[in-house]
């Protein structure tokens, strides 16, 4: 796997990052860059640093390259402090290379850091927006650009291209003895994949389909936009970003959907759910929600009759639905309706401990070993809980967590929430 | 002209103006940066949002506070200490009144004036000194920190050491000191004293867009 | 020497009270010896007692009452008695009032009766002559014994070179107490210092106007920084007591002056110099806290311990005691203390960063304190930064 030790800084583009650097910071991103006091306050809310104790790992230091940009070329008054020599010298390629690991490798851009902030920096905002001028400048884990790029050309980070997701609904539906409506007309509600549902849990996609046909809701699934990952997001790559959000909306607007569901993807939620209507440029014609968020509808209403269960259970509360996303309280009511032993982990909900895979660091090769040491936290939170079950809604913290188990050795399994909940459907 | 009138003088005026202006030059710069709309359909208020951050986040809070709670003490007792000085110590009191505002307050007593810069040093030395000992802070510490926390220092010093007020030396030295911070003030990582809230309020709108409370 | 007026006029009323029409032009001639406490605070306690007694209808119904230790602070001399003769020659009376002779006064103010406190003059002699002088010449001895230590034996290097491994050393807390301590003490030293010796050393250079300026920003700056000394050196007794209690391993390094002499001097965390460090610091800290508090604040303390403890010295020689106290405690801290920075940065490689980083070469660790370092041979590791963070979560 080609990581960022390919990359030489007679290969890498400063000018390009310099350039993208400077067009993405506005006044709330500014105000960031000029707020940090470095108290170092972030480094005891990041798993990379608890888990490894390196200062190289403080959130805040994410902010250098960006900060170094701004404070030569953009800040107010720079040109004065320039006339005294007090400006920052210029970025370089070593510099871009150097900072490849804590941009892109570790930050899962969770967001608990700018809890403890006292100044609220949202540091996951600045890395986001790092990774395109780092992208722009040639310096990244090209295992993520390959996933982008397979979402560009084939439609899908893992290959799933339209025939072969006909094909495996298609076998699914047969062998699961379930309906999933692919490629109809008019629907009120578009149904969203995530590729690695697809490929590796399609046990969720079935589950699904059981979920939202026993409730009677009128959905679809669309071969013209049915991937809900943006690897365009997570790559710092704007254009595939657009390209994967305007898949969606055509889709949903043209079976005339009034729901959009996103699946187990948390990202894939902070997406289209957050950022769709702005990457677009215009805002969207329908509603966007998870499918937590839809379940949890579905029971409120009174749709869904489910059988009560006493195995106990605790929740991951993927970051980017709950914490970065706040709908948080969904699972909770789903898990409120059939979980007679539904136990919190500490810290839990918008404080929950991130899986360690998020904001693509799962598809980067160079970050497996970090990302291993990492989910000690996790296995430490869980099993002081003492639930039988661990149960999350999100397919990328689920494939995170398993790889890390594996690589641990802790034999707890990780389950879809979906999954669960298809479980306990009164027949 | 004397040392003393030249820094509650001429230099006075000049750190005021570079001071008003730099800030305000400074803030407006930073909004007319500007910011793309936020076209995501809100679940709750940004602008809630925006002051409950600005709220929260000037207490610990969300968990994890082992880092936390030294600056909290130790951040608290300098800039409540700093305030406390630099508006109720008998001779600003009165330099307020007679050079700035035209009006005055009641000045605290001797005593508060000693309390006041009792905890101001020492929460500043004990941020200062774990910035050159902590593993994290001396990772991230720039000169910019170091020059900051010296001039605040230095001001706080000599204003302290004029207390007997019975040296126009001593007060001249404070007074250049001021000089100096005020000029400095714009340039530097000072100016988050009013960046901060830009940055809560931000964070707290885009959060509270989304239903939650950072 | 002139006193306020009203104490002026009451020590005349005293006379006047006495039939001593003229004051001081016909005093009676009778004589005490100096310093006679026994009398003196017995006539003292009758004369208060009478008082009292006869006031106390008044005193009951009076909004002016005077402070409450008033009643048993005994002036420090004799008596002055016997005017009423008008048998007293103006030399007479002026020796009792050189002897520290104490008068009758309406104000509720034990020291307004003695006109002269000849313990002063003690106080002054010794402060001057003594403290002053001797101080002076142990700063100067210790400066020029740290610049011919150095040109002879030069910056004492790391042996085997450095290693590359490192070793924790200090904790984050150990370090935050030992900087917070060690800027207090900068202040508080040159502030003391100018306060201490300036007039002397820095008067006839600077001349009075720029002298009494840094004498009063001195003056000011002590007071200010002295609380949070106490503070700090409460913190680093017990920070730094760990590892601090003296052993039989000490003796030996002791008596190889440390492996200056030639040999290996053998030591645990601390060796013998570091330890007598810690506690001389901590006893002159704890000297100059206390002397320093009571400095502090002449008005009310005195008067507090006169209350409290009965065989407490009077206020005024409290005072000088404290003033005493303080400055050969100051004395030793500082003197050794510049030892102790000459050593700690200029003076040893590989020394300083033990305070900064908290960790120091394996080398280093292995030359000066082999028992440590065998204890914590385990730590030493070639990554520094984790050797950092280890140190700062205090795996010392």
């Amino acid at each position: 796997m080609t990581t960022a030790t390919t990359i030489g800084p007679s290969t890498v583009n400063v000018q390009a990052a310099i350039d993208r650097f400077q067009a993405v910071i506005g006044s709330h991103i500014a105000s960031y860059l000029e707020a940090c006091i470095h108290c170092g306050q972030c480094s005891q809310a990041c798993h990379f640093h608890e888990a490894t104790q390196d200062p190289k790992y403080t959130p805040t230091l994410k902010l250098v390259p960006m900060t170094r940009v701004y404070r030569r070329h953009k800040a107010p008054l720079a040109g004065v402090k320039k006339l005294f020599g007090l400006v920052p010298p210029e970025l370089t390629a070593d510099d871009l290379i150097e900072w490849k690991e804590l941009i892109f490798d570790s930050c899962t851009m969770c967001g608990r850091c700018t809890e403890v902030c006292p100044m609220g920096i949202d540091i996951a905002s600045i890395v986001g927006l790092s990774r395109q001028a780092m992208t722009a400048a040639g310096v990244g884990p090209s295992d993520l650009w390959e996933a982008a790029e397979n979402s560009r050309t084939r439609g899908s980070p893992l290959g799933l291209t339209p025939q072969l997701l006909e094909d495996r609904l298609e076998w699914l539906a047969d062998d699961n003895e379930v309906e999933i409506p692919l490629d109809r007309e008019k629907a009120d509600v578009l149904i969203t994949v995530s590729s690695i549902e697809m490929m590796k849990y399609p046990d969720s996609i079935v589950a699904m389909a059981k979920v939202l046909n026993a409730a009677g809701v009128d959905w679809t699934i669309s071969s013209k936009g049915y991937e809900a990952t943006n690897f365009g997001v997570l790559s710092g790559k704007p254009d595939i970003a657009k390209i994967m959000v305007e898949r969606l909306t055509t889709a949903a607007e043209a079976v005339g959907a009034k729901t959009l569901v996103i699946p187990e993807c948390g990202h894939a939620y902070g997406a289209m759910r957050w950022s769709g209507a702005n990457i677009l440029g215009r805002p969207l014609t329908f509603e966007v929600v998870h499918i937590t968020e839809m379940v949890a509808k579905l029971i409120r209403d009174g749709k869904l009759k489910l059988k009560p269960t006493a195995e106990s259970m605790t929740y991951h509360d993927p970051c980017q639905i709950s914490r970065r996303g706040g709908a948080t309280q969904a699972a909770r009511d789903i898990l409120g309706a059939f979980a007679k032993d539904f136990r919190e982990m500490s810290p839990t909900a918008n404080h929950n401990w991130c899986c360690g895979g998020g904001g693509g660091v799962q598809a980067m090769g160079s970050a497996a070993e970090l990302r291993h040491k990492v989910f000690q936290v996790k296995i430490d939170q869980v099993e002081a809980t003492g639930a039988e079950h661990l149960v999350s809604s999100c397919a990328n913290c689920r494939l995170t967590m398993d790889e890390s188990r594996q690589a641990l050795g802790w034999t707890r399994e990780i389950k879809s929430l979906v999954e669960v909940l298809a479980d306990q459907l009164e027949a | 002209m004397t040392f003393l009138q030249l820094v509650e003088g001429p230099l006075w005026y000049l750190a005021v103006v570079v001071f008003v202006v730099g800030v305000v030059w400074h803030l407006v710069g930073l909004v007319r940066l500007g910011r793309s709309v936020d076209r995501s359909a809100a679940r709750s208020s940004g602008t809630a949002g925006a002051l409950k951050a600005i709220a929260l986040h000037s207490v610990p809070h969300g968990g994890n506070l082992g880092r936390t709670v030294y600056h909290f003490v130790t951040g608290y007792a300098f800039h409540i200490g700093l305030f406390v000085l630099v508006l109720f110590a008998a001779p600003h009191v009165k330099f307020i009144h007679d050079r700035i505002l035209g009006v005055g307050w009641t000045a605290m007593p001797r005593w508060g004036f000693l309390l006041a810069a009792e905890a101001a040093f020492a929460g500043l030395i004990l941020m200062w000194v774990r910035r050159l000992t902590d593993p994290v802070m001396r990772r991230l510490s720039d000169a910019d920190d170091h020059f900051g926390v010296w001039l605040i220092f230095l001001v706080m010093l000599t204003g302290c050491l004029a207390l007997q007020e019975a040296h126009d030396g001593l007060r001249a030295l404070h007074m250049l000191f001021v000089d100096i911070l005020l000029i400095y003030f714009p340039f530097g990582r000072l100016m988050h004293a009013f960046t901060f809230v830009f940055s809560r309020a931000y964070t707290g709108a885009t959060y509270g867009r989304r239903g939650v409370t950072p | 020497m002139r006193f306020p007026r009203t104490l002026r006029a009451s020590f005349s009323n005293t006379f006047a009270a006495d039939g001593v029409a003229q004051g001081l032009a016909k005093p009676a001639a009778r004589r005490f010896p100096a310093f006679d406490l026994a009398r003196v605070a017995g006539g003292l306690v009758v004369v208060v007692l009478l008082l009292l007694a006869s006031l106390a209808p008044s005193l009951a119904q009076s909004s002016v009452r005077p402070p409450a230790g008033a009643v048993t602070l005994a002036p420090p001399g004799p008596e002055m008695q016997g005017g009423a003769l008008g048998n007293r020659s103006d030399a007479e009376v002026w020796h009792d009032v050189r002897k520290g002779a104490a008068g009758r006064v309406s104000i509720p103010d034990p020291n307004a009766p003695t006109l002269i406190q000849s313990q002063g003059q003690d106080w002054r002699v010794f402060h001057n002559e003594v403290v002053k002088v001797w101080g002076g010449r142990i700063f100067a001895g210790v400066v020029v014994a740290i610049v011919a230590f150095f040109l002879i034996r030069g910056r004492i290097r790391i042996k085997g070179g450095r290693s590359g491994r490192v070793m924790p050393r200090f904790s984050l807390t150990e370090r935050v107490v030992h900087w917070f301590m060690a800027v207090l003490f900068v202040l508080l030293g040159v502030s003391g210092l100018i306060l201490f010796l300036g007039k002397d050393i820095l008067l006839p250079v600077v001349g009075p106007s720029v002298f009494s300026l840094l004498a009063s920003a001195s003056l000011q700056g002590h007071n200010l920084f002295g609380p949070l000394f106490v503070v700090a050196i409460v913190a680093l007794f017990v920070t730094f007591v760990r590892g601090n209690g003296f052993r039989w391993v000490d003796v030996v390094w002791a008596l190889k002056g440390g492996g200056l002499l030639g040999g290996h001097a053998s030591s645990h965390r601390y060796n013998f110099g570091e330890k007598s460090w810690f506690w001389l610091a901590s006893i002159a800290g704890v000297a100059l806290s206390i002397s320093g508090i009571l400095l502090l604040f002449p008005d009310h303390l005195p008067g507090m311990v006169a209350q409290t403890t009965p065989d407490a010295p009077p206020a005024r020689a409290m005072m000088q005691l404290a003033n005493l106290v303080h400055g050969i405690a100051a004395v030793g801290f500082i003197a050794v203390g510049l030892g102790h920075i000459y050593i700690g940065t200029l003076g040893m490689e590989g020394a300083l960063e033990g305070m900064t980083r908290g960790t120091v070469d394996e080398n280093w660790a292995k030359e000066h304190h082999d028992l440590w370092y065998e204890a914590h041979l385990a730590e030493s590791s070639t990554d520094s930064v984790g050797a950092e963070v280890a140190a700062a979560a205090g795996k010392v």
